[in-house]
């Protein structure tokens, strides 16, 4: 824009700038029923006592931490001798080597009931010596042969599978 | 008057920090109270809110990297720890932050620390009314008389949508004032 260079008058810096704002904001409030106090009061000498406060108030929440606080080695102390009662205090009469016949059998049938293992029959078998060995030596109570029937006929598709002929 | 780069420096020296902190907090206390109160409404909560961003301020100034001004960051703390204690209280109440800032207008008649006529009442309900952000940029350009560039900086929003907000409240306070 082309400057006047007969005017002697000037403006102050950003006049134009911020003039739009200025008049909108007038514009806004022109005339309006809008009361500018709110209401609000404070407590007499509230902001002349405030530093005081806040400064006691500081002083409490940044109190000195001790390096070593008494509690915490207590407290410290105090789980290291609980892990070595319960480890100690567990085998302490135990003179027992632990070993699988220390088990209780319902733990082991617990275990596997609770644990997948994703083994198939044939890894199953590669473990177990079935050449001497019976059904009836791993488990505690014998099968009756109306079970083995009544799971054969619940389970089993096709019969022929099951290859009965061969071992008559 | 002291400048600021000045000041920040001296609370972030052990030596001069305590001497500092205290200058800071003459300077701002004021100017954080009224922008605290305009949220909190109650004088109680307002001292609290201002206490709690004081030692925000005292604990967090090794934090301040002077992207912005020292006024606009203590302003954004002061905002943000009286929006938190609003949504904090309406929680515990198990109410919604808008049924909480209401019960709190209601409650201005019975406060001590208030002493507005009908309008003045009225214009809080008013203000009760607008979305959160709105009733920020209202407090603080009709209140508190910020420039639109330092509420930007506080509230990190374009001075535009700043200018928005602000008309588009100042049509719905009068709006309300005017039924009835």
């Amino acid at each position: 824009m082309k400057k006047n260079t007969k005017n002697p008058f000037k403006t102050p810096q950003g006049y134009f700038n911020s003039f739009e704002d200025k008049l909108m904001d007038k514009l806004s409030t022109e005339g309006s029923v809008m009361p500018k106090a709110r209401g609000f009061t404070v407590p007499e000498n509230y902001f002349d006592t405030f530093n005081d406060k806040l400064t006691n108030k500081l002083i409490k929440e940044t109190k000195v931490i001790p390096l070593y606080p008494v509690k915490k080695i207590i407290a410290f102390v105090a789980s290291i001798a609980a892990i070595a009662i319960i480890f100690f205090g567990y085998n302490w009469n135990s003179t027992e080597k632990l070993s699988i016949s220390a088990l209780a059998n319902t733990d082991i049938e617990a275990y596997f009931e609770n644990n997948e293992f994703d083994l198939t029959s044939y890894e199953i078998a590669e473990v177990l010596p079935f050449t001497d060995t019976e059904f009836s030596n791993m488990l505690n109570s014998s099968i009756e042969n109306d079970n083995i029937l009544d799971y054969l006929s619940d389970n089993t598709i096709d019969f022929e599978e099951l290859n009965l002929q061969d071992n008559e | 008057m002291i400048v600021e780069e000045t000041l920040v420096q001296d609370l972030k020296t052990k030596n001069t920090q305590a001497q500092a902190f205290n200058v800071l907090v003459s300077m701002y206390k004021e100017r954080l109270y009224w922008q605290i109160r305009g949220i909190v409404l109650n004088h109680d909560d307002a001292d609290d809110v201002l206490q709690n961003t004081f030692i925000k301020v005292y604990k967090n100034i090794d934090g301040f990297k002077g992207d912005s001004q020292l006024f606009s960051w203590m302003y954004r703390i002061a905002t943000n720890e009286a929006l938190s204690f609003i949504k904090h209280r309406a929680k515990m109440q198990g109410i919604t932050d808008e049924d909480y800032q209401e019960k709190l207008v209601s409650n201005l008649q019975a406060d001590v620390y208030f002493e507005g006529d009908e309008i003045q009442l009225k214009l809080q309900q008013a203000i009760t009314t607008l979305p959160e952000r709105q009733k920020l940029v209202f407090n603080m350009k009709y209140f508190q008389e910020l420039k639109y560039e330092e509420i930007s900086e506080i509230l990190d929003t374009s001075v535009g949508s700043l200018k928005a907000s602000y008309h588009l409240a100042v049509k719905k306070v009068e709006q309300y004032l005017k039924t009835d």
